[in-house]
């Protein structure tokens, strides 16, 4: 059981972000039409910022008593959390991923993700690049055909 | 590395400088069309009805998507935030000449580039056909003895039911409950089931219904009596001050952003006057209680001008606009 | 009767016709499985060709592409777990575990059959009560829309698995999502932080791509070298014993569709989650546990929403009034085709009924034949190494969110729901009820608001209407059940029994 309610690295931090977030939400929601009626545009989105908040309130304090991520001090436990869930193959994924964002703007459809796929499966299969070079072109074509020829989406 | 890099961006940009003012092959793809009432409404329904027409003269297909609500700004705003590029174009209602003064939106028409005006409609002052009104006397009377109780179906403030409402107030009382739906498609469904008790209404959606005998209707907003409802009295019936507001009705029309470019503004202007004009699209019009106007340009401007001066002061009058027209610069019929 | 029989066996007994149903049923499961393109947008785009042609001709298509349309959705959510349109989004709670078990085959089986069940029992309604069914569907007022929709945002009681409070805080983020962009009634602009880009609303179908397809791409990341689950592919097709012991639910779930369905404003995509509660309250011992891989929830979405297609048709052929969007563009049709798609259509053309009652019934048959094969190779998708897989996830997820608008801002959003998803997802928030939010906020705050003007803002006779009409009290008396399953006092109750 302890271990399912042993808060995770970095979860007390998010949950309060989510608060602060939740907090905020209801700050815009009370400036869309203020407290003036029942039936304004803002009544509903003060009713969800006030469940937000008060669920994540509920959240922080059930979890008062658990048992605290093993780590020594805030340092170590962003550390944890960035080993944990952030280990390399995903910063560079990551990394990829934008800049096929930012390819597509700027070279078009065709080259940004024939670059992308070929790059990211040579990376995360750590080499074996003629058949990533094989499957990267198979799948462009017939992604390509099937939204630009049969569907007609316009692609960048 | 970085002057390889920066060189070949340079020439990436020069290249798409060099291709992007070929308007020639306008349109290589689809045209997104956003119609910006709800599915089943009196926009929707001309919308639908035309653009198949258009596509035949313009060589590609129209993609119609409902972006309803807030009295056709989102729709509105949704075409301005697009590219400047004749991909997106907007089905709109006469409501955008009615933002500004509204205080909905601080743009109208004049902030894009009209197409076409597609035509003019004709409105009807429905109700359920259990209710025990004959006309729209005897709707009057009953709000009189019972103030605030009537439930009127609308579409938000500027839409035509709050318009035709503004109208009547500036002659007479009518205080009723305004129940705002995205378009007069859910609106009239709501009617149908009761749960509204009258809802001004454009003809072209209102007429099947009557028809069928699920609806009535009270008052048609002319002067005389209509061919296409011989049994609806006119609302000077009733309401013989209200004359000098009419002839009044709604109106339906195509634009796209100001910035479009002009060769493209000349093939989508060509590809609607077509459209507009085939007969099938006349003969549902006419239908519809319609009247087909078909104007582009200069024309489609002036329209739209004299249709904003004279609504909008006759809303100013009734006391109902938010903005004076003066305020935002309409000027005075 | 002799007419209406030889209307409905017009479409199985031309060629043409028969042609055409099928081309569109096999075209529906493409574009339905591939997020981002949407039944709405393929029918706009073939319907432009059909205007040539004759109307039966058209209405075949169109028939076909709604019914694959519908199911397609399917295919994505349980391989990939990216549904491939929001009615899907129940299928892949347990669809998708099951792809991890191995049995991604009879998943995909087990829907495909139950797909066609509900399809089939759809129009089976349609064809029987159309027309009580939708004065039915017209007595619900908006008071009562509300209620549907407090119903449905009371269902993060199931889908939010371990803790309730997470899924009310993450469905109410839905909910705010969804309600980002321009007031429905005044325009006033909420949570838009003064970006225009932002007052036409962010799509919930780039959230739903993000939370699903980008964030389990992410986890998936954390298993590169685990090899992939062999599948098994040798008993895809659901044995007659198994079906005949999901026929109950499956009627019910059935039901449930067509009436949602049948409802203007709300269909399939609400009408699956509504069923997979169902399923879940309703079953005491599934196959597996719930969220786990049960076969229960995966026939409970799939009939529902199949079945909601029947239902969708039914307000639009008696009144003329589009039940979504996909019978929206077919009343566009009938009109350039010179009918009358009003009410009067059952009257003036009552061949039109029987026909697309006929045809839907083709096109199931169409979905059941085409949906059983392939599927070996489609199970094989899984068994793709990890490292091959997830890129071709994220560049699936960006061309499906670019081509919803043509535009990056959407592509860009649907990246950042990814990685709040992937947060989320770590501090065990659920997804589900996320998108349960956005579906579900903007229809209660559009609906709520209507109810409150229909009592001229008077919340006591707000409240007094919510009980004293019957269709309201059943609706709220279920509010309040469920409201009293979902929290403590049921297990304090419970307790006290047991004491």
């Amino acid at each position: 059981m302890s271990k399912d309610t042993q808060l995770k690295a970095g979860e007390r931090a998010f949950n309060g972000l989510l608060l602060l977030f939740s907090l905020g939400i209801l700050y815009e929601a009370y400036q869309i039409a203020g407290l003036a009626s029942i039936n304004s545009p803002g009544a509903f989105p003060i009713m969800l910022g006030l469940i937000m908040t008060g669920s994540m309130l509920a959240i922080l304090w059930g979890q008062r008593h658990h048992p605290k991520p093993d780590t020594r001090g805030a340092l170590d436990e962003a550390r944890q959390f960035t080993r944990q869930h952030f280990p390399l193959p995903i910063v560079v994924f990551s990394a990829m991923a934008i800049g096929y964002l930012v390819l597509l703007q700027l070279v078009g459809f065709l080259i940004a993700t024939v670059l992308f796929l070929f790059v990211s499966q040579v990376y995360l299969r750590r080499g074996r690049w003629l058949a990533s070079a094989l499957i990267t072109l198979g799948a462009t074509a017939i992604i390509y055909a099937l939204f630009k020829l049969l569907f007609q989406v316009y692609l960048p | 590395m970085i002057k390889q890099l920066l060189t070949g961006l340079a020439l990436s940009a020069g290249t798409l400088a060099a291709v992007s003012p070929a308007f020639a092959d306008y349109p290589e793809r689809n045209v997104e069309g956003v119609i910006q009432w709800g599915a089943g409404g009196a926009t929707d329904n001309v919308a639908r009805s035309l653009t198949p027409h258009v596509e035949e003269a313009l060589g590609t297909s129209i993609v119609l998507n409902n972006r309803p609500g807030g009295t056709g700004v989102i729709g509105m705003n949704t075409v301005m935030q697009k590219p400047a590029n004749g991909y997106t174009v907007l089905y709109g209602a006469e409501n955008p000449q009615l933002y500004p003064i509204m205080g909905l939106a601080d743009f109208d028409y004049s902030a894009m580039t009209p197409i076409n005006v597609i035509g003019q409609g004709l409105v009807v002052i429905a109700a359920p056909a259990d209710k025990d009104w004959q006309n729209f006397g005897d709707l009057l009377d009953y709000a009189h003895e019972h103030p605030g109780e009537l439930r009127m179906g609308g579409t938000g403030a500027g839409g035509l039911p709050s318009t035709v409402l503004a109208m009547v107030n500036s002659v007479d009382s009518l205080d009723v409950r305004n129940v705002t739906f995205g378009g007069d498609g859910p609106g009239i469904t709501a009617m149908l089931g009761g749960h509204i008790d009258f809802m001004p209404l454009s003809l072209a959606a209102a007429q099947q219904h009557i028809a069928s005998g699920r609806l009535k209707g009270l008052a048609v907003l002319t002067k005389a009596s209509i061919e296409e409802l011989p049994d609806t009295p006119p609302i000077t019936d009733a309401l013989p001050q209200i004359e000098s507001y009419l002839p009044w009705g709604p109106f339906w029309a195509v634009a796209v952003r100001k910035d479009t470019p002009e060769e493209i503004v000349a093939t989508l202007s060509d590809a609607y006057r077509k459209g507009v004009a085939h007969e099938d699209f006349q003969r549902f019009l006419a239908e519809n209680g319609g009247k087909a106007l078909n104007l582009q340009g200069e024309e489609a401007e002036q329209f739209l001008e004299r249709w904003q001066s004279v609504t909008a002061w006759a809303l100013q009058k009734a006391g109902s606009a938010k903005v004076s027209p003066e305020e935002v610069g309409i000027p005075k019929p | 009767m002799a007419d209406s029989i030889s209307y409905f066996l017009m479409a199985w007994l031309d060629p043409s016709l028969l042609m055409l149903t099928a081309i569109g049923t096999l075209a529906g499961i493409y574009v339905g499985a591939i997020p981002g393109l949407s039944v709405t947008m393929a029918t706009s785009i073939l319907i432009s060709f059909t205007f040539a042609w004759d109307v039966n001709d058209a209405l075949a298509l169109i028939v076909g592409i709604y019914t694959g349309g519908v199911y397609g959705g399917s295919r994505t959510a349980i391989l990939l777990n990216i549904p491939g349109a929001p009615s899907s989004v129940a299928t892949s709670f347990d669809g998708y575990p099951l792809a991890q078990q191995g049995e991604a085959g009879q998943a995909i089986g087990l829907s495909t059959v139950m797909s066609v069940i509900g399809g089939l029992l759809g129009t089976l309604v349609l064809a029987s009560v159309a027309p009580y069914l939708s004065d039915m569907a017209l007595q619900f007022a908006p008071r009562d829309y509300f209620l549907i929709a407090v119903l449905g945002l009371l269902l993060v009681g199931s889908l939010a698995a371990e803790s309730l409070s997470r899924g009310i805080f993450a469905a109410s983020l839905g909910a705010v999502i969804g309600l980002v962009g321009l007031d429905p009634v005044t325009a006033d602009p909420r949570f838009t932080m003064g970006s225009m880009q932002l007052m036409g609303g962010i799509h919930y179908v780039v959230v739903m791509i993000g939370m699903f397809g980008v964030a389990e791409a992410f986890f998936q990341l954390h298993q590169l070298n685990v090899k992939p689950v062999r599948q098994n592919v040798d008993k895809i097709i659901p044995s007659l014993h198994l079906v005949l012991k999901f026929l109950p639910l499956s009627i019910r779930t059935s039901l449930i569709g067509v009436i949602v369905g049948a409802l203007p404003g709300t269909g399939g995509d609400i009408a699956s989650l509504f069923a997979y509660d169902h399923a879940k309250r309703s079953v005491k011992n599934p196959s597996k546990p719930f969220g786990q891989g049960a076969y229960e929830g995966l026939v409970a979405p799939e009939t529902a929403n199949n079945a909601a297609v029947g239902g969708a048709y039914v307000p639009m052929l008696t009144l003329g009034m589009p039940g979504d969007a996909v019978t929206a563009i077919i009343i566009g049709a009938l009109v350039i085709h010179g009918l009358n798609p009003g009410p009067m259509l059952m009257i003036q053309t009552p061949h039109i009924f029987w026909f697309t009652v006929g045809n839907l019934a083709l096109a199931n048959i169409f979905l059941l034949i085409f949906g059983l094969t392939g599927i070996k190779v489609f199970a094989k998708v899984v068994e793709l190494p990890k490292a091959i897989l997830i890129p071709l996830i994220l560049v699936l997820c960006v061309v499906g969110s670019y081509s919803l608008n043509s535009s990056m801002t959407e592509v860009y959003w649907m990246l950042g729901f990814g990685l709040l998803g992937y947060f989320m997802k770590i501090f065990r928030f659920q997804m589900g009820p996320v998108i349960l939010g956005v579906i579900l906020g903007p229809l209660m705050d559009e609906t709520y608001r209507q109810a409150m003007s229909s009592v001229g803002d008077d919340s006591g006779a707000f409240l007094l209407a919510l009980v004293t009409n019957p269709l309201s009290l059943i609706l709220s008396m279920a509010v309040v059940l469920l409201l009293l399953s979902n929290t403590p006092l049921k297990a304090m109750l419970a307790r006290r029994k047991t004491r």
